[in-house]
């Protein structure tokens, strides 16, 4: 309670230096102008932009603009200034993108470093919610809520999608939004349970839904086939425990996230580790490894080689579950091709199994969006900018000529149906391969600026069938878990949690690996919370509810 | 002593065992190539296996049955690679960036080294000083970065063959060498009336043959392999080295692996194994054929410093 005292007495003076600086900067300001009048200040950073832009409009700068975009390089698809996607943009908006190129293998840095160094382009796409974090703690980005009213079609798929509550969980501690991130009409988790459905078959074994009729189908499994491991996870666990972990009301592995979840009955969050239902998930999973229905090397090999082992191991009819996306379900199929024969078998993707929580999933999601960077906020054609990536994201034109191209040349559409046209192919998805150009590749469609907003039909334009079934099955049978309320950190917060929570997460990784192994009794669990303890539990999460507390309290 | 070695290698089951030949001798020399024939293989196994994997099918490399022998033997990714035009171009670079750096390299080694090398300059020490204090402190990727972008070296040449220009270990070693070299025959040359250039031209650098092949060789490899200043400087694809999209290949197809990327992952198709051999076989294979080359030099070059007979 004191360092909040002390943080209290901080701010105010923090804030009244901010103040001076801001009235200093406008004095300056207001001098500079005095020549001009105040109208033009207001008028500045409107270079290009539309008057009346609402939604449903197409955005087309009234000149010629330049934009500066961070561009990841996907290391199979080389951009091209020929691109169509540069040409048709151009034409469709006046604005000319110029581009500065990153690697995938390690964009995190490059862009950090760029940002940090302040060279980086005004617009920088691909980013995921949280990662705005240090870049807004450090003034580097625009607080783009500030002129949300500039940006007519994302309000309205805020409205339409019903999003409100999901995008003020994004407000940092000041309560501003620094970056706006993609829309998905439709959320569902995108790694899920893959399972060889035929063997279930095979054994008579009706498609299990919940997570304790798993545990018996994988037992006649084994009985059928006793040098099997019905169950894998190429992703060290991790996987595993993300979809899990919902069902049994709680976050682990990939979903860990900062390892709060919210207690309904204490009004307030808690550490999931330590949580009654993370240890029912550990005990379950324990079970699993002992009965020998879930193999262990599950959670300790590595990154590529884990996920060739599963592939394997399910192309040798050694496993019968594993984790996986969509992709990884196209990946076995060719695997299972060449060893038990196409039509020989059926792979699946199934929901999430149901677990004593109920039938949760994930929250719904968000997908990547985009920061603006600080120094475009002062550029003349900033309210253009704005408009341009209004448009560019959120409206369904955009959306549907960034993934498909052109109306009538690369696709068609009709009602919500979109049919690539037969002289043209996207090898990613598998569509027409053959045809001679590829929409990705070749015309600069299908890249992951494609990605960010996509309502379902979109979505589900380019998908298997299979990947469509899933998407259904799991909307009709499944809940999103709420999202935990707001709690964003102040700096020198996330500083403490980072220096707390880095420990805290290993000593958690480490005791679950053991636990469930089985080379730590359960039996040592009080043991396990009282060394979590020792190593500041209640200070780190402390810090998250009081944080919680003081965002409620300043926005209401 | 070569014979001595190498006879109970090629003969091991030999009864007649040669006078000096002592039993302890023989155990010795037994686990020594055993152990050697054991790291030899250990290093060589991985990259046996990209070799035998980039002739392979795509199928077998995935269902495990590639190890030191292609299986499926095709030619048909090195022909998929090799109509990739940027690989081209950047390969184009990562040469053209190999040999100017070494180039200004090797100019601004030597010539510094050979400066600090004369015990009667003044200011020697103050110039070691200046070099030696750059191995330990430097300023961090962002000033260099910022330092780098003003001076308007961003996305050229220079960003990616300056920086490293010159390597302050690579300096000491040509430092000691030519402070080895008897000062009788500078003194000879001297005497004949050539300058201080000409010394070093003449005399001094025909010298050193062993030592310049050396770091020609560091240098170049230094060069080569280098992908980590171009990420930093360079943000043109088709001004990228070789390095940088071989890194981006193999690193980018296995963060796909991980969840940041997993997100992509469904819309990103995994990265053929192929591909990958393809490109290290590639990108490894000519800076290979610079060692034999340079072997001989190189066991003279690291003999530096020892005491000479």
């Amino acid at each position: 309670m004191t360092r909040v005292g002390n943080y209290g007495g901080r701010r105010p003076r923090s804030t009244r230096a901010a103040a001076a600086v801001a009235a200093a900067l406008a004095l300056s300001l207001a001098a500079c102008g005095s020549g001009g009048g105040d109208d033009d200040a207001a008028d500045a950073g409107t270079t290009g932009a539309m008057e009346d832009y609402a939604a449903g409009d197409q955005f087309k700068a009234t000149e010629p603009v330049e934009f500066s975009i961070l561009w990841t390089d996907w290391p199979e698809v080389t951009v091209k200034d020929s691109w169509e996607f540069f040409d048709v943009l151009e034409e469709r908006t006046n604005v000319d993108l110029k581009t500065t190129h990153i690697p995938l293998s390690d964009h995190l840095e490059k862009r950090s470093l760029l940002i940090s160094a302040g060279d980086a382009p005004e617009i920088i796409p691909l980013v995921y919610t949280g990662e705005e974090k240090q870049f807004a703690a450090s003034g580097s980005v625009v607080a783009l809520s500030k002129y949300l009213d500039q940006m007519p079609h994302f309000q309205k798929y805020v409205e339409e999608w019903d999003l409100q509550e999901m995008v003020d969980n994004l407000r940092q501690e000041d309560g501003e939004l620094y970056m706006l991130p993609g829309f998905q009409e439709v959320s569902v988790p995108m790694f899920t349970l893959l399972v060889r459905k035929d063997k279930f078959d095979e054994l008579g074994i009706e498609m299990p839904d919940t997570w304790d009729e798993y545990r018996e189908a994988f037992l006649k499994l084994k009985a059928a086939y006793p040098d099997s491991y019905p169950l894998q996870d190429g992703f060290q666990g991790q996987s595993l425990l993300n979809y899990a972990a919902r069902s049994f009301g709680t976050q682990a592995g990939w979903g860990f996230g900062d390892g709060m979840q919210w207690d309904e009955d204490a009004g307030e969050l808690e550490y999931a580790a330590t949580s009654d239902e993370y240890k029912e998930m550990v005990e379950y999973f324990h079970g699993l490894v002992k009965d020998g229905l879930l193999h262990p090397d599950s959670f300790t090999v590595q990154d590529q080689e884990a996920v060739e082992r599963v592939e394997r191991l399910i192309s040798e009819g050694k496993a019968f579950a594993g984790s996986g996306a969509s992709g990884t379900a196209i990946e076995w199929s060719q695997a299972l091709d060449t060893t038990v024969g196409a039509g020989n078998y059926e792979v699946v993707q199934v929901p999430p199994p149901a677990g004593p929580a109920g039938d949760l999933v994930e929250p719904r999601n968000f997908w990547h969006g985009f920061m603006i960077t600080k120094e475009a906020e002062s550029k003349p054609h900033f309210t253009a900018l704005l408009q341009f990536l209004d448009w560019l994201y959120y409206s369904p034109e955009a959306r549907d000529m960034l993934r498909w191209g052109v109306e009538g040349e690369t696709y068609t559409k009709s009602g919500d149906e979109y049919t690539l046209n037969p002289e043209y192919r996207l090898d990613i998805f598998n569509l027409n391969p053959g045809a001679p150009t590829d929409i990705q590749k070749d015309l600069g469609w299908s890249t992951f600026l494609a990605e960010a907003t996509e309502s379902r039909a979109l979505k589900e334009s380019y998908a298997t069938d299979q990947a469509v079934e899933y998407i259904d099955q799991v909307l009709s049978t499944r809940t999103p878990t709420d999202p935990n309320p707001p709690a964003p950190l102040s700096e020198a917060d996330l500083e403490q949690a980072a220096l707390l929570g880095t420990p805290l997460k290993d000593a958690v990784d480490t005791a679950t690996l053991r636990f469930i192994l089985g080379e730590r009794p359960l039996s040592e669990w009080d043991a396990y919370v009282a060394e979590l303890e020792a190593k500041g539990l209640q200070q780190y999460v402390d810090l998250y509810n009081t944080a919680r507390e003081r965002f409620a309290e300043n926005n209401g | 002593m070569v014979t001595q070695i190498t006879a109970p290698v090629k003969t091991p089951d030999a009864r007649p065992v040669g006078a000096r030949d002592s039993r302890g001798y023989r155990v010795f020399t037994w686990l020594n190539v055993s152990a050697l024939v054991l790291v030899t293989g250990v290093m060589l196994y991985p990259f046996l296996t990209v070799v035998a994997q980039s002739f392979s099918s795509e199928a077998a490399i995935r269902s495990g049955q590639v190890s030191f022998w292609p299986v499926g033997f095709n030619l048909n990714t090195y022909r998929a690679v090799a109509e990739n035009p940027l690989f081209w171009a950047n390969y184009r670079n990562t040469v053209v960036y190999t040999v100017v750096g070494t180039l200004i390299a090797m100019a601004l080694t030597t010539t510094y080294a050979y400066v600090l090398s004369k015990r009667h300059l003044r200011g020697r020490g103050l110039l070691i000083g200046f070099a030696v204090f750059t191995m330990f402190f430097n300023g961090g990727i962002i000033p260099n970065y910022v330092l780098i972008s003003s001076l308007g070296m961003k996305n050229t040449l220079w960003a990616v063959v300056l920086p490293g220009a010159i390597s302050i270990f690579n300096l000491l070693v040509m430092k000691s060498f030519f402070e080895n070299l008897p000062g009788e025959l500078e003194e000879a040359a001297q005497i004949d009336g050539l300058g201080w250039f000409g010394i070093f031209g003449r005399i001094v650098l025909p010298l050193s043959k062993a030592v310049i092949a050396t770091m020609v060789l560091f240098y170049s490899v230094q060069y080569w392999n280098d992908w980590f200043t171009a990420f930093l400087y360079i943000d043109e694809q088709q001004r990228q080295p070789v390095t940088l999209f071989l890194r981006n290949l193999i690193a980018g197809a296995s963060s796909a692996a991980s969840e940041g990327a997993a997100a992509q992952s469904a819309a990103t198709q995994s990265i053929s194994v192929n591909i990958q051999a393809v490109t290290m076989v590639l990108t490894v294979l000519p800076i290979l054929c610079v060692y034999p080359f340079v072997q001989r030099y190189f066991v003279s070059g690291v003999m530096l410093g020892s005491v000479k007979g």
